[in-house]
């Protein structure tokens, strides 16, 4: 068997020097790929400030990418973030992933700034800076366009991150977004204005009647998991059909979290948008459930967290500004999540309310950065803190949560506060079993259990994260399926428990290494709303205040399960037994 | 934690799942909960080495557990059923010969659950004992149907399953006299619910006798009723003994498509609305009953369009879902005429017209007639042998 040793472009910017960077067999077997090769060789420079030129940003593919195993199109962009300052990792689908392989490049690794904006264009094994005049304020769209010609894939920043948004983010092949946490200002930062990729080379599988056999296995799941293929499901509705569920939850965060029921959801829920609008299917390299949804002349139409931050967020009931909102923060390259958060913490602070028109307004200044736009280009915790009303930022560690009020599902109030990039539903994902009931259904209104379920959770989408896979598959499929699936891919016979092993010692890292930026248990704090007032209770739904001596009692365990001392600080023990120092 | 660990030693106590005294049911959150005195040693290593936070070790039914012992000498390594459940859930059952906890520690990182031949079934859960429950009770299920399964094709000589031996045929007639035959009784009412709060009662109390006349393997089924332009159904993963709550695991769906709602409902709600379309009953019921799962598996294994009958029953191949292969395409016609069928390798879907009084007494009796025909068919080929 080859050994696993993960290959890599070392690519220093500012003197367009180029390396062939091999990880050692142990630390690729460790960190497995994607999120993990993330996380390490961002811990070689624990204490960078995001924007120094030194600051590592990674592209790093997964080990499923290239193989026929479901869903596994995804890759992981990784960087300190500008907008949290903790360590930051976004999942991004596209194409970016598989001419990554077909390139022989399990990650890319840049550093420096190039002098004037670069565009760098990778061809299997050749690499080209490619400085042109600077694109100033073309629009993504624009941008892709204009490379239409290019048979490969693309990855870019707009003119938010030009304009130094905090928020900025990457987008790949025009419709798929690494957007949380403004890794697009970093890019920009090194005056990289795209990574153009294309790969010959055939991935090479180790097994291929056993990836045969994981294909089919999770296949099978996947037509099982009414989530998934069901007649509501990811794949016929895309994100937007969570739009019903979560409204009919009573947790659909209206008007800056100042609610959490919007009664005039259903102007965008996923029923409306398919009656209203001609809707296309897309999706993700070899991704048998295209969740990604085009309507008319190519506009995207919004995935779940937009339409509910666009619309209910901000009290807006028009799909039309909801959609045209959500194309300019494609074509500018903004967090749609914190772009609907922030607009509607202004509107709590004025008192107003940003609805149709008036809402687009405000995108637009945002992504222009002039005018109020360099107000809104902050995101909403330092937005508040300008205006002198900091408790208005519904945010966890400067990250704005999304579409999921905490009231409603304890399990995702203590991982916003636990997870290591700000408050993220991804981090642990348990919207999979509070509201999906995958893989079982678990009570949303309780914390018991919540913090090992959490941890557990945090590194099994540790693993999801670094292994090419795309969370929506575990919606019916579960690390069981996928460990057959990475053994047959790479030959590492690993079993869901190594996995999750693994996923433990990344997300750890993760932590460790926002401790040595300076993160403590101050900052694993839930605005103070949650715990003072109550949601929008409905029919047999009470939507109380979270209990805080609840809350706090749940996340002191957490720290221990976790292996932190109670003010959060990982013992050197726990550090020692999985490998960080 | 004590109140879910008591919850589920309830349902395996009451629903005789267990061999009462040796079920250890453990819960981890930053301590280990448990139902027993003392936890043992073997509890804090596999909640040591696995990143695991509920455990179950516990025997089977004395039956069953006969029924694991058979396998197990003629698999001593893995168990492969070939149900249409345990091909997709569970996959395979390791088996262990005796407590060695790293072996078990490997088998469990691989699997939902393993059989540790000197101790019982083990299973895990990394989100609630429920997960733990349920592979205990899908392993009972997927070896009860294999074993029986294999010794009819094996008397008839399908699937290459080998004849049994004489000792297999004595160990066959010291374990089937201990099965319990289906009951006969039909609990429900015959009074069309009215309202809502009726509906919601009636599947509630029709969940109930299926669980409780063990007609349905890990609780789990589907049941719906249709009353004007909705739908309402159990949801995903629902315990049919558990139904009308707290808290309600039954969604109304409208058939207008006018919400999304239904992504927690049953994986097969699409199934419920065709056969609606084809049968104009109004109540389905879906259960696993073991030996009509069984007399499925009789013969030549099926493949997508094909069926056969057992009595005047159609059976007919169809995976769960929607899926190219799901039985969304294979069932529904089966059942306009005989307002039932068997999903080869899976379960029984009946409905029928008013309450559930019909579809219910539709699925006790196709068990019925399924055990009487196993019996029959084995009893026979047995005495042609001895001849």
């Amino acid at each position: 068997m080859k050994d696993f040793c993960l290959r890599g472009l070392f690519i220093d910017i500012t003197h367009k020097k180029v390396r062939i960077e091999t990880l050692p067999s142990d630390v690729s077997r460790k960190y497995l790929g994607g999120r993990g090769i993330g996380v390490y060789l961002l811990s070689k420079a624990p204490t960078a400030s995001p924007l120094d030129i030194n600051a590592p940003l990674v592209f790093s593919t997964g080990a499923l990418t290239g193989s026929k195993i479901p869903a596994s199109g995804r890759m992981m962009v990784s960087a300190f973030s500008p907008l949290t300052n903790t360590i930051s990792s976004c999942s991004v689908g596209g194409n970016l992933a598989i001419q990554m392989k077909r390139a022989a490049i399990d990650f890319i690794h840049i550093v420096g700034k190039a002098k004037k904006e670069t565009i760098i264009k990778i061809c299997d094994h050749d690499v080209i800076f490619d400085e042109i005049p600077s694109l100033g304020d073309m629009s993504l769209g624009d941008m892709f366009s204009r490379f239409s010609g290019f048979k490969g894939s693309i990855a870019a920043v707009g003119r938010a991150a030009i304009h130094g948004c905090l928020f900025a983010s990457i987008m790949v092949d025009k419709s798929f977004a690494a957007g949380r946490g403004g890794l697009g200002l970093v890019m920009a930062s090194k005056g990289l204005r795209a990574i153009m990729i294309r790969g010959s080379k055939r991935p090479i599988i180790h097994d291929r009647g056993k990836e045969t056999k994981a294909r089919k296995d999770i296949i099978r799941l996947f037509d099982a998991s009414p989530a998934i293929m069901g007649r509501s499901g990811i794949k016929r509705y895309g994100t937007p059909a969570l739009v019903d569920l979560i409204a009919s939850r009573r947790m659909m965060p209206t008007a800056n979290f100042q609610k959490t029921y919007f009664n005039e959801y259903k102007a965008f829920s996923a029923s409306n948008i398919i009656r209203s609008l001609a809707v296309k299917h897309h999706g993700c390299y070899a991704c048998p459930i295209g969740c990604k949804q085009i309507g008319p002349h190519h506009t995207q139409i919004p995935e779940y967290e937009t339409l509910s931050h666009f619309g209910a967020l901000n009290e807006n009931a028009s799909l039309a500004s909801i959609i045209q909102a959500n194309s300019i923060c494609n074509d500018a390259g903004l967090d749609t999540i914190t772009a609907g958060a922030t607009i509607s913490c202004l509107a709590e602070i004025r008192g107003e309310r940003y609805q149709g028109k008036d809402f687009v307004d405000k995108v637009v200044a945002m992504a222009s950065g002039k005018g109020e736009g360099e107000l809104l280009q902050l995101g909403s915790a330092r937005l508040a803190e300008e205006l002198k009303v900091p408790e208005a930022s519904m945010s966890v560690k400067s990250l704005e949560m999304p579409a999921y009020d905490p009231r409603g599902a304890y399990g995702m109030a203590l991982a916003y506060c636990t997870s290591t990039r700000g408050a993220c539903h991804l981090r642990a994902y348990p919207i999979s079993h509070e509201i999906l009931r995958k893989p079982v259904a678990i009570d949303r209104f309780s914390f018991s259990g919540k913090a090992r379920i959490i941890k557990i959770a945090e590194d099994l989408n540790a693993v999801i994260d670094s292994i090419g896979a795309c969370k929506f598959a575990f919606f019916g499929a579960s690390l069981e399926e996928y460990a057959n699936a990475f053994s047959a891919v790479t030959a590492l016979d690993y079993n869901t428990d190594d996995l999750l092993r693994l996923g433990d010692a990344i997300y750890t890292l993760e932590r460790y290494i926002n401790t040595k930026r300076g993160f403590t248990s101050k900052d694993d704090l839930l605005p103070e709303r949650f715990f003072i007032q109550p949601g929008t209770s409905g029919p047999g739904i009470e939507i109380p205040p979270i209990d805080r001596v609840m809350f706090e009692d749940t996340l002191q365990r957490y720290y221990k399960i976790r292996g932190c001392t109670p003010d959060s600080i990982l013992r050197q023990d726990r550090l020692k037994e999985l490998g960080i120092v | 934690m004590i109140s879910e660990i008591n919850k589920y030693l309830d349902k395996l106590i009451s629903y005789y799942m267990i061999d009462k005294d040796s079920a250890s049911l453990f819960c981890l959150d930053d301590e280990i909960y448990t139902n027993k005195k003392e936890i043992s040693p073997e509890a804090y290593y596999l909640f040591e080495k696995l990143n695991v936070n509920s455990l179950l070790i516990t025997r089977p039914d004395p039956v069953v557990w006969a029924i694991i012992g058979e396998l197990a000498a003629l698999y001593p390594q893995v168990i492969s059923p070939r149900d249409s459940e345990s091909l997709t859930f569970i996959h395979d059952i390791p088996v262990i010969d005796v407590f060695d906890k790293d072996l078990v520690v490997h088998a469990l990182g691989c699997r939902k659950g393993c059989i540790v031949k000197d101790t019982g079934i083990i299973t895990t859960g990394t989100v609630s004992l429920e997960q733990a429950f349920i592979s205990f009770s899908s392993i009972c299920f997927a070896t009860f149907v294999k074993y029986f399964s294999d010794f009819i094709n094996g008397l008839y000589e399908y699937g290459g399953i080998p004849h049994p031996r004489p000792d297999q045929i004595e160990a066959f007639l010291n374990i089937s006299p201990l099965i319990t035959p289906p009951a006969g009784d039909n609990p429900l009412s015959k009074d069309v619910p009215l309202d809502e709060e009726e509906i919601i009662t009636s599947m509630g109390e029709a969940g109930f006798s299926i669980v409780g006349n063990r007609l349905v393997d890990s609780f789990f089924g589907n049941i719906s009723y249709i009353k004007g332009g909705n739908i309402y159904i159990s949801q995903t993963g629902a315990s049919l003994d558990e139904l009308s709550g707290p808290p309600c695991q039954i969604d109304c769906v409208s058939l207008d498509e006018s919400s999304t709602n239904d992504l927690t409902s049953s994986s097969e709600l699409g199934a419920h609305i065709k056969i609606y379309e084809y049968t104009s009953d109004t109540a389905i019921l879906h259960g696993h009953p073991k030996f009509s799962v069984i007399m499925s598996m009789y013969g030549p294994a099926l493949g997508f369009g094909d069926t056969r009958l057992v009595g005047d029953i159609p059976v007919v191949y169809g995976e769960v879902g929607a899926g190219k292969h799901g039985l969304i395409h294979t069932l529904p016609p089966a059942m306009e005429e005989s307002h039932a069928a068997i999903v080869y390798g899976h379960g029984v879907f009946c409905s029928g017209k008013g309450a559930f009084y019909d579809a219910f007494s539709r699925l006790q009796s196709i068990e019925v007639m399924c055990y009487n025909k196993y019996k029959e068919l084995v009893e026979a080929r047995l005495k042609v042998n001895s001849e």
